[in-house]
């Protein structure tokens, strides 16, 4: 028994080591791929750019308010924490130190969801499948060594510090401690406002897993405490950033603003850019309401259909986002799939897995060239790019409706044991 | 000699400044080549009393009632076209100070306690200028105003008092073309209406057919030390005329070689031949011109309104070459300044000047101009352009460049769009490795004012104050990304890019002087315009396929494929083709019978439909 932990350790100690080691190896052997990623529209938007970054840190550095200015839209808390790390020009090492660390520490969430069993075996469920759920090695792995994830830490995109908020959020909901998986959850809202309409299906998870000792029976007491709880943590992160940017409010136009207003159109990978540039000026105000709603609308249906399962309802949810919100980039792919990966037990009654990832596959590699032959190039127009956004977007929320079947698959399984491996239909 | 171009302005005596007068002078310079750079100077004083009145006299009633409405203080305008060669040119006519970057530029002192009273007389102003200039002046919008800090001083002379209640607005239209139709109200704005004098000579199309032209409008309160204030009105036209491109006929204006026999030929050349082989030295004799060539038109007498001790017309030529005026006019001759000569003309009488080719080649070379005054070297060069590739990112480059052996100081200014997005982090400025002193690079920039572009609202403000050692040439550089705008507000010509607005150097020292930049060219990335239904729909498709599918799994109620009850659908399916089957032998029954069947038929099919 002793040897099995050891070797385990000794495995989980080796991914971590490696990842790091391979992440250095990449920050120190090419000096200029750091940059080069950060220029890439996949990677950095106009919210989680890392160059944005530093011009707001740069004019935060020499008095000039960057909330004051049209290209800094990250949250002010970031300014500060950038501050005290050495000038990145100059000293590079302290900053990729800390992109690695995120990850580490990502990855260590997703490995203790992971070995939680919450996949498998939630309080109000119990997978028949879930002998053959992943381990959470194998998870953190998965997450360290996608591709999406090393181009995002490289790329120094801000949206690891949301995602790594998001996944301990949901590792401390899952151990027992709905006060912690607030604050962070509150964190991860802070840095991108989105990661709050998970409140819900978090709520949900938290009080499935109480400990014993501090238990509270009553679902509405319980998160009604909750919501007070990530609510006072998010007005204090707020009043700290007044305070911070001068005792102005501006910064929350120029943050939260931004994405609910959608005013800087740099393309990214998703669907909004290309469609808030063409539409036409009158309908612009009616189709930001109904693009903001057709993201809030998911949140309630799942939460109430797969009651039963709420980290489902959060991966499930990870992966709309990752499709559908106003500046998606391929950081929230990449915490979509790490967190897919806890599901492995379900790949087998998955239906599209195979078109779905050849799909991505074929965007991930086509996207970068149809940009280069728009925008470099010349020699093809912005309906290239758009294609390939279509495409990528497709392929994920294929992955996503994919899941989505295959959890409510499992879950009717369990009703008629004896449908296993039969070809079913929906009426 | 040194000091020559700054001495223009000294012709006029400054301190005759009385409470109305009026006075305008052409100076005409030769410049290396066939460049011929014409100076018209307009000054019309009127005292701040017969303004405040509305006693307009020699001041124009158009402007000063819009500078009254918009509580103007000090007012500049200018149109500019072309580019001032310096590396051949030398100094810019004025030191650069009546000079604007390509398009319209226009700044103001305007009254105002507030900065949004500012905006709204600035708007006021704007417009009404549009108005009367017939430019696109009413585009100058938020995005295209700045306030700047350290680059613009008034010129003329405020109260203390009244200036602490100014605002300076500067606005810059890179794009407009400055034609004809704002020559004509310029003109207007003359006593004399261009009917007389020196303004008979401006002609749209040689003035729009010159290298480099300037129009400049400048109204600035003057107080001289005993006296009353006045307020003073200077319009000034610079340009730089190719006088080869003058001189061809207008109905055959297509360059051609002259005929072999009137070349002149270098004989001491050993190929030399006549009839064969000939190196022409025509050029090495200088320039010829009449003025009537050069301008179209003779000059028509003075202006009865000018002030008769300026002389009108002045030319500034080495003394050794011969330049002959028409009857009536007098030449001046000053015994400090051998290569200036001055006309005074009669009212009246037709003016012209003839400047004819010298008997000999002149001996020339590097160090002495062909039979004209050797430019003087300006105190610093200026050049900016874009690097970098594609539609994303990109790179400002400005090459600045002391020549002289004093370091300058000096403001470089900058009013960028918005759709520009500047990095200032990246902002740096390096002395170039050929330089004596490389080592300095740290230092250069002293000060920075940056205000931040605001998407649609307004445009980047970068203000630095660099100081360049002698002999060094400096690399000021930053990057920027280009924005994607909405296809609404693209041009109908999107492709061309967007025009950035000339940078502005003040130098401080050694000497005050004015350097533009030439304006660049932007492009920006293009959504397709021929397709926003396409994109509506097809966004939205693919945001309806999301949606549905994951609707109908949530929804719907699984079951086994074998335990699906046969759908309604189904049956009704298969009633109509038997219904079909039953039409058709019916059909088949009745074409027998009659035409009412086949009408019958017809509305069952439809029926069916």
């Amino acid at each position: 028994m002793s040897t099995t932990t050891t070797m385990t350790l000794q495995s989980k100690v080796g991914v971590f080591a490696g990842a790091a080691l391979l992440r250095f190896i990449l920050f120190a052997a090419f000096p200029s791929l750091p940059d080069l990623l950060t220029g890439r529209v996949e990677i950095s938007t106009p919210v989680t750019s890392f160059k944005r970054l530093q011009e707001g840190l740069f004019l935060y550095n020499h008095n000039v308010w960057p909330y004051d200015g049209g290209v800094f839209h990250q949250a002010p808390l970031l300014l500060p924490l950038f501050s005290l790390l050495p000038d990145v020009k100059t000293w590079p090492i302290f900053t990729a130190v800390l992109y690695i660390l995120v990850d580490l520490l990502s990855a260590y969430a997703l490995l203790v969801i992971a070995d939680s069993g919450e996949a498998g075996q939630s309080k109000l469920y119990t997978s028949p499948r879930r002998a053959k759920r992943s381990s959470g090695l194998l998870v953190a792995a998965a997450f360290l060594f996608n591709p999406y994830t090393l181009a995002t830490c490289i790329g120094r995109s801000t949206s690891v510090f949301t995602n790594c908020a998001i996944l301990f959020a949901i590792a401390k909901a899952l151990s027992g401690s709905p006060f912690n998986a607030m604050v962070a959850i509150s964190f991860a809202s802070y840095l991108s406002m989105y990661p709050i309409l998970l409140l819900p299906p978090l709520v949900l998870l938290a009080y499935d897993r109480q400990s014993e000792k501090r238990r509270i029976g009553s679902a509405i007491q319980f998160s009604i405490k909750t919501v007070l709880i990530a609510s006072v943590c998010i007005s204090l992160l707020l009043t700290m950033s007044f305070a911070l940017t001068g005792n102005s409010w501006d910064f929350l136009a120029r943050t939260y603003g931004i994405q609910l207003t959608l005013s800087d159109l740099t393309p990214n990978v998703g669907l909004w850019w290309y469609f808030f540039i063409e539409i036409f000026d009158s309908f612009r105000g009616f189709f930001l309401a109904v693009f903001w709603l057709h993201l809030v609308i998911y949140v309630g249906g799942l939460s109430i259909r797969l009651r039963a399962q709420p980290l489902a309802v959060l991966t499930i949810l990870l992966g709309i986002f990752a499709v559908f919100k106003p500046y998606p980039s391929i950081a929230d792919t990449s915490l979509f799939l790490a967190m897919l990966a806890l599901y492995r037990h379900l790949y087998p009654i998955m239906r599209y897995t195979y078109v779905a990832s050849a799909t991505m596959l074929y965007a991930t590699f086509l996207g970068p060239a149809f940009y280069h032959l728009w925008i470099y190039a010349g020699s093809g127009n912005a309906n290239f790019f758009y294609a390939i956004t279509l495409v990528w977007s497709l392929a994920q929320s294929l992955f996503v409706s994919d899941l989505t079947f295959a959890v409510l698959r499992d879950e009717w399984e369990v009703e008629r044991p004896e449908m296993v491996g039969k070809e079913i239909r929906q009426i | 000699m040194r000091s020559l171009l700054s001495f223009l302005p000294l012709l006029i005596p400054s301190a005759l400044v009385s409470a109305t007068e009026y006075h305008e002078q052409l100076n005409l310079r030769p410049l290396p080549l066939s460049a011929l750079l014409a100076s018209f100077n307009f000054r019309a004083n009127t005292s701040i009393a017969d303004f405040d009145a509305q006693n307009f006299r020699l001041f124009p009633r158009s402007l000063g009632q819009i500078l009254q409405y918009a509580g103007t203080r000090e007012l500049h305008l200018r149109f500019t076209l072309g580019r001032w060669d310096a590396e051949s040119w030398g100094t810019r006519p004025w030191d650069g100070t009546r000079e604007g970057g390509t398009g319209v530029e226009l700044w103001a002192w305007l009254d105002a306690e507030t900065d949004e009273e500012a905006d709204e007389k600035w708007l006021t102003l704007t417009n009404a200028l549009s108005g009367l200039f017939c430019a696109s002046l009413n585009f100058i919008d938020g995005t295209r105003t700045i306030r700047p800090v350290v680059s613009f001083q008034p010129e003329g002379d405020h109260p203390n008092t009244t200036l602490a209640n100014t605002r300076l607005l500067h606005g810059v239209l890179p794009h407009e073309v400055v034609c004809t139709e704002n020559l004509t109200p310029f003109l207007k704005m003359l006593p004399c209406k261009g009917k007389a004098g020196i303004a008979s000579l401006l002609d749209g199309h040689k003035l729009f057919d010159a290298s480099f032209q300037s129009m400049a409008i400048d109204v600035r309160p003057i107080c001289p030390s005993e006296g009353e204030c006045v307020l003073q009105l200077e319009q000034t036209v610079d340009m730089v005329l190719d006088v080869d491109r003058s001189k061809r006929p207008h109905d055959n204006p297509i360059p051609r070689p002259p005929p072999g026999h009137d070349l002149i030929c270098d004989t001491t050349k050993p190929y030399h031949k006549p009839d064969d082989a000939c190196y022409p030295i025509d050029h090495l004799r200088g320039q010829d011109w009449t003025l009537s060539q050069i301008f179209g038109r003779t000059m028509k007498g003075t202006c009865p309104l000018t002030d008769a001790e300026v002389p009108p017309v002045c030319v500034h030529l080495p003394s050794s070459r011969d330049l002959f005026a028409s009857q009536g006019a007098h030449e001046i001759r000053y015994p400090n300044n051998d290569s200036l000569r001055c006309y005074h003309i009669e009212q009246g009488s037709e003016f012209t000047l003839v400047l004819t080719k010298s008997e000999f080649p002149i001996e020339g070379g590097e160090a002495v101009p062909l039979g004209i005054i050797k430019p003087e070297t300006p105190v610093l060069y200026a050049e900016r352009s874009f690097t970098g590739h594609g539609q994303e990112h990109g790179g400002v480059q400005a090459i600045l460049t002391n020549p002289g052996d004093d370091s300058v100081e000096f403001v470089y200014m900058e009013s960028l769009p918005w759709f520009m997005r500047v990095y200032l982090h990246t902002l740096s400025a390096r002395i170039s490795a050929s330089s004596p002193n490389t080592n300095s690079s740290a230092d250069l920039i002293k000060e920075i004012y940056y205000r931040p572009a605001l998407d649609r609202a307004r445009g980047t403000q970068l203000e630095l104050l660099l100081r360049i050692p002698p002999r060094c040439t400096v690399f000021l550089t930053y990057d920027f990304e280009r924005s994607i705008l909405r296809y609404t507000e693209y041009p109908p010509d999107a492709n061309r890019g967007f025009d950035v607005a000339a940078a502005v150097i003040t130098t401080l020292e050694p000497k005050a002087m004015n350097i533009r930049t030439t304006s660049l060219l932007l492009y920006l990335p293009t959504p397709d315009f021929s397709m926003p239904y396409n994109v509506i729909i097809f966004t939205s498709t693919t945001v309806a396929l999301a949606f549905g599918g994951i609707y109908n799994i949530i929804v719907r109620r699984m079951v086994g494929a074998h335990e699906v009850p046969r759908t309604a659908m189904k049956d009704k399916v298969l009633a109509f083709i038997e219904r079909l089957k039953k039409k058709k032998s019916a059909v088949v029954a009745t074409t027998a019978v009659g035409g009412k069947a086949s009408i019958e038929s017809v509305s069952g099919t439809s029926e069916a439909k």
